[in-house]
């Protein structure tokens, strides 16, 4: 069943209907909040906002606008404020060091057990050019849907990429000869 | 630059590869499960685009029976606000949709939509009545395109319907003579236009 048709039974109050829609995004969403947000608590905060926000506004969405779109416009915002709100960089935990010595090549690999090094890596990027990098690599968003998500222009979403892209290449070189 | 994934730095590619691993926040379902108690908490969502037209202050405005083609009868909303395009003043467009009555109760209405915008090169118009599909409905120019006046009939189904034009295949641009829906939240707004009716 399309997005467009459960949208339109929850408005027609199959309210469970909400439920298959919950369920088709939230790992998707989780993934965006925890590279965003750096911990799950704070990820799982952004995503119970989310959903709720969405659920009270489904009323004004509009189905000229694809339902996944709309939804993200809301995540986007949610982690924003959350982020805004809460400090906790000192949840996250700091493996690299361990990681690297581990690595023949000096370059890391992961292991299944260190996500933490990619969210200490995120972390690190302010947070609107975190944004952006991961709406656009990881997330694999045109700019014009980053744009229209965000409500930013596409040259400065491309700045950002650009810049992000930038200071990570710039940390490798900074930390590999250590 | 270049957003291709390959042209970026080894590292920043390891990087996005481990970004894209999926993340499995819930194995308990135990947050699915808080998240669906507190949804039959909340009041159920009711479609609210058009429950300002119900407030008195809003109406929609009929403005002059016109005699249409095949003895079809008109009322229309016409209007003449700025459209901007490309975040330019372009255009003086005005629009102008009529509906018109044929046999039997609940048959469907002929409405006509007129938008004019001289400097556009395509205009479609767009709505729930066409699953806001852009290429559904293209309007037409006459005589070449000259007066910019592009036009469109679209049999639609008595009631109140919501729709946009769409000019060049991207810009959405409400039309300028109807009310609209309230802004969704995020920017976006929608005409509105009321078909059929026994007094029409």
């Amino acid at each position: 069943m399309s997005d467009a048709a459960d949208v339109q039974r929850v408005l027609n109050g199959d309210v469970d209907a909400f439920a298959r829609l919950v369920d088709r995004y939230y790992e998707r969403c989780a993934r965006f909040a925890v590279r965003m947000l750096g911990n799950r608590d704070d990820a799982e905060d952004a995503l119970q906002a989310t959903f709720l926000r969405a659920y009270r506004s489904l009323g004004k969405y509009q189905e000229r606008d694809k339902f996944s779109a709309w939804l993200y416009r809301i995540l986007v915002n949610q982690c924003r404020s959350i982020a805004a709100r809460r400090n906790h960089r000192d949840r996250v935990f700091v493996r690299e060091e361990a990681l690297l010595l581990n690595a023949p090549d000096r370059r890391p690999t992961w292991t299944g057990e260190d996500e933490e090094f990619v969210q200490r890596v995120l972390a690190e990027l302010d947070p609107l050019l975190r944004e952006a990098f991961v709406l656009k690599y990881v997330e694999e968003m045109s700019y014009e849907e980053m744009s229209t998500l965000t409500g930013v222009g596409v040259s400065a979403l491309k700045m950002r990429v650009k810049r992000a892209c930038d200071r990570l290449r710039s940390r490798w070189e900074r930390i590999k000869d250590d | 630059m270049t957003d291709d994934l390959n042209s970026l730095d080894p590292y920043v590619q390891w990087i996005v590869a481990e970004a894209r691993r999926p993340v499995y926040m819930d194995a308990s379902g135990e947050a699915r499960q808080r998240l669906l108690e507190a949804l039959r908490a909340e009041p159920q969502p009711k479609r609210e685009r058009f429950a300002w037209l119900l407030e008195p202050r809003v109406a929609l405005r009929p403005l002059v029976a016109t005699a249409m083609a095949a003895g079809l009868v008109g009322i229309g909303l016409i209007g003449g606000l700025l459209i901007h395009r490309d975040g330019r003043q372009v255009d003086e467009p005005s629009a102008h949709v009529a509906s018109s009555q044929l046999p039997g109760s609940i048959a469907p209405r002929a409405v006509k939509f007129v938008l004019i915008a001289p400097k556009a090169a395509r205009v479609s118009v767009v709505g729930d009545f066409n699953g806001w599909d852009s290429s559904a409905t293209p309007m037409t120019t006459q005589g070449g395109g000259a007066d910019g006046t592009w036009t469109v009939f679209v049999p639609m189904q008595p009631g109140l319907h919501t729709y946009s034009f769409v000019i060049d295949g991207t810009h959405f641009v409400t039309d300028p003579s109807a009310p609209q829906t309230p802004d969704d939240g995020y920017g976006h707004r929608s005409s509105v236009v009321l078909v059929g009716g026994s007094s029409s």
